[in-house]
């Protein structure tokens, strides 16, 4: 039971007062920007080409300020708003009003879970098996190939590959679509028909995820596998004769893993906050998309409905990685 | 010696040097040049050397285990199996690992992470011998380490945990034992009880003697302590820049080291109630990839010749154990 004295409770006392300070600083930050979401909700009417009596210019303030639920100081407005949050409400959207932000993460939410769920676990275990094989045999000639192959691709900025991507497979030769996650006007069923048009529109966006995680992880691992082969431990198990898949599996793979579990278990937390620039890029309906325009419209409730996701995401993330630990490495314990 | 003792391993002429390729220009280090040993059954046989005189790089070569850059550029290297001398550097690569454990095993320096950190001490046990002997399950495996494990004095629970949880001393033992399990004919120790305090260093010595009496095998053991193969050692060769500059039974190499550089080893060592100021050797050891021209040595040897110079001087039979390389003895 030391464990659970000693390590859990302390822990979990820390997981939630991160999680608590993570909220606060996202409550504040946005209301200390120059974006007045109600003033810019006004511009937007009035660029629309209405015209307002001053008089009714301030009723339409004061509504707005009421149903945005910025009435009040900035203290009566943290107390209401964890008030909400406790019952799991984000609030309304200001500027899709009056859609609920529960509701506009649950439609966006499925998009980036899907696509970086896949492209995150194709691109880890990719990278690390060609790492790892790579880093064993460096003198062969593949490994070399690769090797150069991950030097060109690592390089290069995200979006400019993205790009490059999707003006070569998109517009020059036209075998994906230039834009969204399905056909428009297609019905989310689960016939084949629609999931095969799902995967179609998702291939470029995962493609290009998967290239350049899958390059980094390539590098990563390669560089691990050869300082664990210098390793004291691999060079005995060489001289005592252990037989090769011996030594590769159980002391190499098992020793250079350590590090990639962490990273793992870091970039899953991380999809919460979604893929801004892949989906910008590939016009894809995900968190990131929203989370952009969110920031872009002032609509602090949105903005703090997805970080906050985020923040749970990847608290919880380091928290389970924390806890499982000690399985991968026996040295790490908690007692 | 009144009985003539089988030769176990025997070299002949061993060059293996390090080829390096710094920036295009090729640097060459003389670690092993030119090293002719016999080494018998049922025996203790130490090399003893400054730090950088090739003593690891020769036990590798030993061994059998030549990996680039290192390179055997000369020589041959034999092993006594089943009564019959064989050229092992010719050996397919699964012919020299099957060797490993079997025949020659290797005894690494314990306070290194010689063991895999994530697996418990068992699990190593597991893979050292069972990539030798075929067809046994864990279970036989576990009895063949727990038996020597309990012959050799350690707790047998040492198998049961992890190797960050062994003191230095513990690991040690742990790797001599690991290295005896299989009964091998010829065992090599690079610097066992280098790092270990003088408690411990005890207990490992008598722990090598003691195998070394139940199997009737033979050690060879580099360390550069002479305390310790004063102890352990029933020969000693002295290696000096990449050669054995002088070889002979522990006594001799003792009471009358012929050798100028080993007469200062030997002089260098304190002794009971003598309270005169110890000498050690004039200067550092040459660099092996830039040695002088004749014999290595002169450029510290206080009673260096115009000969020694220029050439370096054949090893000399002094009587039938005693062997030295160095024109003082050659011209007397």
């Amino acid at each position: 039971m030391t464990f659970v004295k000693r390590y859990l409770i302390p822990r979990l006392i820390q997981y939630f007062l991160v999680i608590w300070l993570g909220i606060t600083v996202v409550f504040f930050i946005p209301r200390l920007t120059p974006n007045d979401p109600v003033m810019k909700m006004i511009d937007q009417m009035r660029a629309r080409g209405s015209t307002l009596e001053p008089g009714a210019m301030d009723d339409i303030i004061e509504d707005l300020t009421q149903m945005y639920g910025l009435e009040g100081s900035w203290g009566e407005q943290y107390v209401d708003f964890w008030a909400r949050l406790v019952q799991g409400d984000f609030g309304v959207s200001f500027f899709q009003f009056p859609a609920r932000v529960n509701d506009l993460i649950a439609v966006a939410l499925p998009w980036t879970l899907g696509l970086l769920l896949t492209a995150t676990a194709i691109s880890w275990t990719i990278g690390n098996i060609t790492g790892g094989l790579a880093g064993y045999y460096t003198r062969k000639r593949w490994s070399k190939a690769l090797d150069a192959v991950a030097m060109v691709i690592r390089p290069l900025p995200y979006y400019v590959f993205a790009f490059i991507l999707l003006l070569l497979f998109a517009y020059v030769v036209r075998w994906f679509p230039i834009t969204g996650g399905a056909s428009l006007g297609a019905i989310p069923t689960f016939s084949w028909d629609y999931i095969k048009d799902v995967l179609w529109h998702s291939f470029l966006p995962g493609l290009s995820l998967v290239v350049l995680g899958g390059a980094v992880n390539f590098q990563i691992m390669k560089l691990l596998v050869q300082n664990v082969n210098a390793e004291s431990y691999v060079q005995y198990a060489k001289l005592g004769g252990v037989t090769e898949d011996r030594i590769v599996g159980k002391y190499i793979i098992r020793n250079a893993m350590l590090p990639q579990i962490t990273g793992l278990a870091l970039s899953l937390g991380q999809i919460f906050s979604g893929a801004l620039i892949t989906e910008i890029v590939f016009g894809y309906p995900g968190l990131g998309m929203l989370l952009f325009r969110a920031i872009a419209n002032g609509d602090y409730n949105l903005i703090m409905g997805i970080t906050i996701l985020s923040i749970v995401g990847i608290t919880t993330a380091i928290l389970i990685l924390d806890l499982t630990y000690p399985l991968f490495d026996p040295r790490v314990r908690y007692t | 010696m009144s009985e003539e003792k089988q030769v176990v391993l025997r070299t002949d002429h061993l060059k293996s040097f390090y080829v390096l390729d710094m920036q295009g220009t090729r640097k060459i280090v003389k670690a092993v040049n030119d090293v002719t040993l016999e080494i018998y059954e049922d025996e203790i046989y130490g090399i003893a050397g400054e730090s950088g005189c090739g003593k690891t790089t020769l036990l590798k070569t030993l061994f059998n285990e030549i990996v680039p850059p290192q390179r055997l550029i000369d020589g041959k290297l034999y092993y006594r199996i089943n009564s019959e001398e064989v050229d092992v550097t010719t050996l397919s690569a699964e012919e020299k690992r099957r060797l490993r454990m079997e025949y020659i095993s290797y005894i690494p320096q314990g306070s290194m992470s010689v063991f895999n950190p994530v697996i418990k001490i068992k699990g190593t046990y597991e893979d050292f011998i069972g990539s030798h002997v075929d067809g046994k399950n864990r279970e036989e495996i576990f009895r063949i380490a727990r038996e020597r494990i309990l012959e050799l004095g350690l707790p047998k629970n040492v198998l049961d945990v992890y190797p960050h949880q062994l003191s230095g001393g513990m690991r040690q033992r742990v790797t001599i034992a690991l290295a005896a399990s299989l009964d091998p004919r010829i065992m090599i120790g690079d610097e066992p009880t280098t790092a270990l305090d003088v408690v411990v260093q005890r207990g490992v010595i008598q722990m090598l003697k003691d195998i070394q009496k139940k199997l009737k095998n033979t050690i060879i053991m580099v360390t550069h302590d002479m305390g310790v193969h004063a102890n352990v050692a029933d020969r000693i060769g002295i290696m000096y820049a990449g050669k054995i500059v002088e070889e002979a039974p522990t006594e001799t190499i003792f009471e009358e080291p012929r050798h100028p550089y080993t007469q200062f080893l030997i002089n260098s060592l304190p002794k009971f109630g003598d309270k005169s100021t110890r000498e050690s050797v004039p200067g550092s050891p040459p660099s092996l990839a830039d040695l002088p021209t004749g014999c290595p040595f002169h450029p510290r040897c206080p009673h260096v010749k115009d000969i020694c110079r220029q050439q370096m001087p054949e090893t000399t039979q002094l009587d039938k154990n005693h062997k030295v390389a160095c024109w003082l003895v050659e011209e007397a």
